[in-house]
Parts: C-alpha cells; structure tokens; sequence
C-alpha cells in the first residue's frame, strides 16, 4: 500500500517533526498540529466514558479533553511519572478544528526532514491500522511511526478505535 | 466592502418588514410609514454609496411612494402593501444581483417598477395638494455665542452667522466681550440675530449642529411681525451694538407689545403669551440646559460586533475564575489588607459580569418580528384567517438562544396553522369566530424565561395520539400512560399526526427536533392541550447559557456543580438505608423519594456506612433525590463545553473552572435520571430474559 | 477662487463617489487612503482649504488622523470633516474632542456634503 502523504507533501520541503515515546515505542507527529507541551495536571475523569478519555483539564481557563494515548493504542496503562506529558494537538475534523491533549510517556526531541524520506508504512505485519500511520521515519538509525494524528485523535472514531483493538489483537495473532 | 452593504442592507429590510406588518395592522400609524420612509431613505442612500444604480433607483420610487403618503397625497391601501411586501422580497434577492445578471430578477425587476410606476402616476392624477406647507414668517431671534476655544476646531462662526442670515430678512447685532488678558486666537465675539423667516426652529437648529457643544443656542420665537422696520427696535438694538451686554428682552417685548397694543391685532389672549414668553426668555440658561439633556437622551444605543462580544464574555469568565482563584488564596492567607482587596474585587467582578452578561442579552422581539410575516404568508396560502398576537417582545434572551430558537418555534407555529388552527367553516360549525388566534408570548420567571404558543384551534386529541403511538409500535397497547405522558409522545423521534403530508409542516421530521434543539439550550418543551379548546406549548430556557449559580459537591473526589435552580432541599441520609434499598425509594419529610448514588451511577465504589448527603432536586413534576459525598458550598459557575469528545457524556453539561485551577463538571440533573431510568429499564429487560 | 479639499477614505470606492461629487461642484480634490497618507498629502500639498476623512481606515484611523492634525500648529485651525455612521454616537463625541468641524452621517448625497462644506469654508 501506498503512504499516504499528498502531491504537496511530497515536494522536497523539509518539515518538523517532534518525537515521542509510548512503552518502548517510538512515534513522531508533526511539529505544526502540535500547539504546545504541557506537564500533567490535575486531570478530572468524566464519568462513564471509555478507557481511553482520560478526562478534561484547564487549559488557561478553557477545558481540554485528554486522551490516554497509550490505551488508545492498546497498551497497557502505568503511573505518570516526571517525563510524562501532554501533547496539545490541533486536529482537523470534518472542516472544523479542535484541541485535543494526547498523554506521552516522554518526549523526545524535533528534528527535521524532506518529507521524501518519509517510508511508506510496511503493510504486513503491522500493529496498527495503517489509516492512522501516515509513514515510517528512520531518524538517526530509530525508526518511528508518523501519525495521522487526525484520524487516531478523533472523536468520531471511538468505535473504529474499540474495534481496531480486535484487529490488533487479530493482527498479532496473525 | 460589499458584505457591509449586504449586512446593513439585510438589517434594514428586516425593519423595513417588521414596520411594513405593523403599517398592516394599523394603516394610519404615522410613525411606521415615517420609519418605513426613513429606512428605504437609508437603503437608498447605502446603495447609491456602494455603486449599485439599480437598487438605488428602484428603491428611489418606492421611496417617491411613502414620501407621498407621508405627505398625505396619497393613500394607503392593501393594494400599495401587497406591491411593498413584493418588492421587499425582490430587494432580498437584488441585493445579491445588483446588476440583475439573473433573467428572473431581471423581469421581476421590471414588473415591479411597473407597478410602482402605476401607483406613482395614480397618485399624480388624484392630488392636486400644495408641496409641503411651509411656515408662516415670524420673526426669530437666535443667540449664538460660541465658547472661546471655537477656532480650535477649525471653525468660522462668522459663515454661520452668515448662513443664517440668508435665511430672510435679517438683523445681525454682534457683541464683544473684551477683557484685559484676550488671547488673540480666542473668540470674543457673540451674535443676536434677528430675523424674519419662514424657516422651521429645527432648520434654524440646523445651521449649529457643528457647534452645539462649542457654543450656547438659544432660539426664541417672537410674537411680533414686522419687527426689522421697526424704529425703535432698531435704535434699542443698536445701543447695545460690539458692547458687552446683549439686548434686553424684557425691555424690547415690552416696547413691542406696546406698539402692537395700539394696532388693533393683539387681543387678551396674546398678552398672555407675551407674558409668558417674556419669563422664558429671561431664563435663557436654564431653558438651554433641559433640552439639550432631552436631546442626548435620544441615541444611547451604539453597535458592537459580536467577535467583540464574545471576547468580552471570554475575559470576564476568566477573571471570574481568577477572582476565585484570590479569594482562595486570601483564605489560606489571612492578612487584613489582602481580604480587603479581595473583598472589593470580588464586588467589582460580580458587578462587571452581571454588567457583561447583560450585554448579550436582546430583546426577544427580533425574532418575533420575523414571524409575523412568515404566519401572515403561512395563513393565507392555507387559506385560513388568523389572529397573529406576540405579547412580552421586550423579554431578553442571550443572543445565542435566541439564534438557536429561530427554527424550533418557526416549526411550532407552522404546525399550529396548519394542524392546530381550523379553517374558518369549520370554526364556525362548531360555534367559534371564524378566524382563529394564534398568540407567541415570552415572560420571565425567576431565571427561566418562559415562551408559550398558544393557540385556539381543535386541540390534541389523546386517543388518537395513543392509537398513533400504538400503531407505530412506539408504546404497547397495554401500557398505562396518563394523558400527560401521551401528549409527551408528539415529541417521539418519527411520530407525525399530520393525516397528510403538506407543505407548511412537512414531513414527520419535527417536534423531536424541536424538544432536541430547546434540550441544547437546558430548557425543556412542554405541551397542554384540549379538544377543540386547543393547544399550549410552553418552552422554559435559562436566561444565559454561560452562567450558572450552582452549588458545588463532590463525589469520589470529583467536583461537581448542580444548577441551583433545580435543586429544593438538602438532607443527610445513612449509607445503610440505601444499602439494601430495593425500591430505590427514601421516606423524606414524610414523602416517598425516589432517589439516585451517584457513586453507584457513576461507577465509583459505594460506602456501606456512614451518612451521605442527598440533594432534592426537581425532575417534571416530581422531585428526585440524588446522592453527594460532600457540599462544598455556592458556586457561580462560568459554564464551558466539554468539547465533542464528551459528547455521549449529555448528563455533563459543561465544565466549570474552580479557583484552584481544576475542573467540576456542571451536571444536568433531568439528564442524570433520564440515564438512571433508562438503565433501571434496561437491567429489568436482562432480569426479564433470564 | 476654487477650494482644495483633501479627501480621505480607505474604500476607493467611496473616495471616488466624493471626489466626483466635489469636483463637479467646482472643488479641487486630494485623495488620501489612509490617515498617515492623508498627513503626507496634507504636508507635501500647498493650500489645502479643508479636509474630509472617513473613521475606520487601517493604518491610522480618522481619530488619530485629526489629533495628529491638530498636534501641528500649522493646521490648527484646518477644518475637518469626518465621515461617520448613524450607529456611531460615540464616534462622532470621540472626533468632537479630537478636534473635527464637523462631521456628516453616511450615507449622504451630494447635496447634503456640499451643503456642510459651505458651512465651513466659503
């Protein structure tokens, strides 16, 4: 399968990613959907919602939903620790944007690249749904996953979510 | 620059429409076609600036047309209304086509200029009325001292000294106030004028409107003709010529009046007058003084761009949430200066945000007005007469509810023209007047607003909405549902009583839609109705959607915030009664009390011993208990949304930012036991499958 | 002899309807698109008899545009017009202090524009 990247990013013009950690995996996002980097507050859980909403925090007196990025990608939860840390990411919904918080374990550093060196994501094999890998970067010999960070944020996909979960699960039993 | 004009232009038309209904009902309401005239003057006037001729033209005749029955040249009648309404909805249209590009446009255009064109000749034919009735020549005296500062301005008093003369015959008698320190760049000089003109008090006004803040005004008509001629006016005036001290009026009535005496023109009536006009005279000053406050009291309205609005609204809340924040603080740090200032500033926030808020309220008035015209449109193509009434147009709704609440009520209206109201044979069969009455009204209670639609029409009838439901499997044709309950089920998602489909209500899309969208804004719908009497529906909103007096409790270590407004009684109840409480049901005051653990409900673990406290609240016409680990006290809670990733979560209304910087959540309490019920009826579903 | 009018608006549109409007009355006209602009022709053009401005313009507004004005003992007494919406109660206050003449209510034609002017300068 082909990446899934547009004819405009395709051109040679480097852009900034940033990277971060979840369990022992690496994972790169885009530095412009990233609004900014916070340490954890105090997080209030909405009662009755699924895993992986972990819950709203202020963001200068605004309410920021956080999702739990690591339940979201079916791994299993652990405590904060000092490193763990909130992604605020502005993410595109049909033609409308709104802010979401990703929980990190840590991050790890930007760096830049020509959007040509992005691989296309290797179709056998993989752990995730390849709709939510927009490509494969092999930055200073570490290979990371550059998220659609669109389409695994969105609300909308809540069930997507729950049933790629049984994909991955499929997946691995594959 | 054109979506100014579009935007101004909409606004007008939406006046221009409200005064056009209003002229409907009352024909001779001088003050509609006055605005009606005013409107189209200033539709006119933006159209010519913005380059667009034909808007400017067409709107020119029309114009021609209210001037003359303005003027009373011409009278107004269903016929000249009809062609308005016409040729307001055309102006609609051409604002987006000023160069009439679309064909239809193009003949419609012309048509209409027709018609116009035949009212105007018509009217020609018929009146052979002078032009405006001008004023009888009497002689005004005006006195015009500016302040010193005048030339500052840029201003000449002399080209309107000179101005005003030119408007009849005149005597102009200048003053000089010389003192010993004159600065030379400073005005010294005052002016009476007298003059013999035809001219109006306000023409005359007219020839200052620069300077009414610069200068001291003052206009007197006097009772005298033929005063510039007069001798011993002219040596009386002349006295006081470039001296400091102005004419005399006492003096100069009382001389004129002695003249007019010995003509035979003055009776007893007159001298009276003069009397009078002589004390006012006297009291130039404080004449002054009164009708200028008079004046500015006329515009004290300015318009602000919602952007602005909103962001007004955005920094209070978070001031309101960093006043908070103080008094948190000065709490912790008692020290009597601090609690001082906190003191104070928490006056000033509560006072600005009630200031602030009071902003973004408008008068429900708006809306209504566009309803009116949509019920006369709806009524007459249906064929049936109706009475039209909205009463409490001045009750103020925030602007977003108001917004929001356009379509629902337009649905509900059009739903009692169409189903409610009957038509006129049929009305009287059964002894009523043939045209019907459809009334809108709005009225404050408490916090809530309250809009009612009511009509006179035939009513709901029960059985046949309880057949209906049947039928649509929506209800089990054993359930036991009082009237009540069965009137409720018009709001059902796919239940329509229309026998058929027609264009005004359209299909069973509707009162689901109606109860959602009034649900979005925390109200709710209700609906009374008897047979033939005919039907009320009651719509209760909260006055703001973004402010709340709350109380504030937790629950397994979460903030939350219930509405105050729903809340009737606090009690403190033991774990165990509830431990092993089937029933789900409290003896309170001696009544049974259903009630709700919300740390049952919302899945945090329940204590066996010890007290809880529940808090009453009401649900429709019954009070539910719902349970709290603490209550922490009142909380004016500024409400934000949860965003749609909570979207599911609708018992969550918002969230609230606390002093400390954490979030509660504001929690709708009819919401919390729609949840309950609905899961209470699922697990009997389960315990009946097993 | 024919008065210089300097006319400032930030719509060309609007400055064109003015200045035709002026010129076929028989005044000489100076366009400005903004209120900086509008200094810089005041200060390069000999002989400018009175100015007429619009409000909202970007750059700088009308208000500053009069208070700059007035700042430069040169134009202290320079008439000024000011172009103002009916809405604009406030406004219209705001250019009083700042210094205007006197001010015209949009939309107005050219009767009306002419008819102010004269009030102003002969």
């Amino acid at each position: 399968m082909a990446v899934k990247l547009t004819k405009e990013e395709k051109t040679g013009v480097t852009t900034s990613f940033l990277s971060f950690k979840l369990a022992e995996e690496h994972f790169a996002i885009e530095v412009k959907k990233i609004m900014e980097i916070l340490e954890v507050p105090r997080i209030t859980k909405v009662p009755q919602t699924p895993d992986f909403l972990k819950g709203v925090v202020n963001l200068r007196g605004g309410v920021l939903p956080v999702i739990d990025t690591r339940t979201k990608f079916g791994m299993p939860q652990v405590d904060f620790t000092v490193n763990t840390c909130i992604l605020v990411l502005s993410i595109d919904i049909n033609d409308e944007t709104i802010t979401v918080g990703a929980l990190v374990d840590s991050v790890s550093e930007v760096f830049e690249m020509e959007e040509k060196h992005i691989q296309p994501s290797p179709t056998i094999g993989a752990r995730y749904r390849s709709e939510f890998i927009k490509g494969m970067i092999n930055e200073k010999d570490q290979f990371m996953m550059l998220l659609d960070i669109d389409k695994v944020f969105s609300a909308a996909d809540i069930e997507t979510i729950l049933e790629t979960h049984n994909e991955i699960e499929e997946a691995v039993a594959e | 620059m054109k979506l100014t004009y579009i935007e101004e232009a909409n606004e007008l038309l939406a006046n221009l429409e409200i005064s056009l209904l209003a002229l409907e009902n009352n024909s001779s309401d001088k003050t509609c076609i006055e605005e009606i005239f005013r409107v189209m003057h200033t539709l006119k006037g933006n159209s010519s600036m913005f380059g667009l001729p034909v808007i400017t033209d067409f709107v020119h005749d029309l114009e021609t047309i209210y001037d003359k029955v303005r003027s009373g040249e011409m009278e107004l009648n269903k016929e000249l209304i009809d062609c308005s309404f016409l040729c307001l909805d055309h102006i609609k249209v051409i604002i987006y086509d000023a160069d009439l590009e679309n064909v239809v446009n193009k003949e419609n255009h012309f048509e209409l200029l027709k018609k116009i064109g035949g009212f105007i000749e018509e009217a020609g034919s018929i009146s052979v009325n002078e032009k405006k009735e001008s004023q009888a020549v009497r002689t005004v005296y005006v006195l015009f001292e500016p302040s010193a500062k005048i030339f500052d301005n840029g201003t000449n008093p002399l080209f309107l000294v000179s101005e005003l003369a030119s408007m009849g015959n005149s005597k102009v008698v200048p003053h000089f106030k010389l003192s010993e320190n004159q600065a030379h760049d400073e005005c010294f000089t005052y002016w009476e004028i007298f003059i013999e003109t035809d001219r109006s008090e306000n023409e005359i006004r007219d020839v200052f409107v620069f300077v009414e803040d610069n200068a001291e005004i003052f206009i007197k008509e006097l009772p005298f003709k033929n005063v510039l001629k007069n001798k011993h006016f002219n040596d009386l005036v002349s006295k006081n010529m470039y001296g400091d001290v102005g004419t005399n009026m006492e003096e100069l009535v009382h001389l004129l009046s002695d003249q007019q005496n010995n003509e035979p023109v003055a009776d007893a009536k007159k001298e009276v007058v003069i009397e009078t006009d002589v004390s006012e005279a006297g009291a130039i000053h404080s004449n002054k003084k009164v009708s200028k406050e008079v004046k500015e009291k006329g515009a004290t309205s300015i318009r602000v761009s919602s952007d602005k609005l909103d962001e007004l609204m955005n920094l209070v809340s978070e001031l309101v949430t960093t006043q908070a924040g103080l008094t948190l603080f000065t709490a912790k740090n008692k020290t009597p200066e601090l609690e001082t200032i906190s003191e104070n500033v928490e006056k000033l926030t509560r006072r600005l945000r009630d200031t602030a808020f009071g902003m973004t309220l408008v008068p429900i008035n708006n809306m209504f007005g566009r309803f009116q015209r949509m019920v006369r449109d709806i009524s007459s193509s249906l064929g049936k007469e109706v009475e039209f009434v909205t009463e409490g147009g001045e009750t103020e709704l925030d602007k977003t509810i108001i917004e929001t609440l356009t379509d629902p009520l337009m649905h509900i209206l059009r739903n009692s023209l169409d189903h409610g109201i009957e038509k006129a044979a049929d009305r009287v069969t059964k002894g009523k007047s043939p045209g019907g009455k459809l009334i809108l009204k709005s009225f404050y209670s408490g916090v809530f607003v309250y809009i009612q639609i009511i009509d006179d029409g035939k009513g709901i009838n029960v059985e046949t909405i309880r057949d209906k439901a049947i039928s649509k499997g929506i209800i089990k044709s054993t359930d036991n549902l009082s009237d009540k309950e069965i009137l409720d089920l018009i709001f059902y998602a796919g239940f329509s009583t229309a026998e058929k489909i027609t264009d005004v209500s359209g299909r069973g899309v509707g009162m689901d839609v109606v109860k959602r969208n009034i649900a979005d804004l925390r109200g709710n719908i209700l609906v009374e109705s008897e047979v033939n009497v005919g039907t009320t529906l009651t719509i209760k909103l909260p006055l703001t959607l973004s402010i709340i007096d709350g109380l504030l409790v937790t629950v397994d270590k979460v903030n939350y915030i219930i509405p105050l407004s729903v809340i009737t009684k606090c009690y403190s109840v033991k774990n165990e009664d509830m431990a092993n409480n089937f029933n789900r049901l409290l003896t309170l005051d001696g009544e049974q009390v259903p009630y709700i653990n919300l740390r049952e409900e919302f899945g945090y673990t329940v204590q066996g011993s010890g007290e809880t406290l529940l808090i009453a609240v009401n649900n429709g016409d019954r009070v539910v208990g719902i349970t709290v680990d603490m209550i922490i006290g009142e909380y004016q809670a500024v409400i934000k949304p949860l965003g749609r990733h909570h979207k599911k979560q609708d018992f969550v209304s918002g969230a609230s930012i606390l002093g400390d910087g954490t979030i509660a959540l504001v929690l709708d309490t009819n919401k919390v036991i729609d949840l309950y019920t609905n899961n209470i009826k699922r697990e009997e579903k389960t315990w009946q499958l097993n | 002899m024919n008065r210089t009018i300097l006319v400032i608006d930030d719509s060309e549109s609007i400055r064109e309807v003015i200045t035709v409007g002026l010129q076929s009355s028989g005044y000489n006209v100076i366009k400005g698109i903004n209120g900086a602009d509008g200094l810089e022709q005041l200060r390069q053009s000999q002989g400018i008899d009175l100015v007429i401005t619009d409000l909202n313009m970007p750059v700088m507004d009308g208000i500053s545009f009069v208070k700059e004005v007035r700042k430069d003992a040169n134009y202290r007494f320079l008439p000024i017009i000011v172009l103002t919406t009916e809405s604009q109660e406030t406004k219209k206050q705001e250019a009083r202090e700042a210094g205007a003449t006197a001010w015209i209510i949009k939309p107005f034609s050219k009767e009306k524009l002419v008819n102010v002017i004269k009030k102003i300068v002969r």
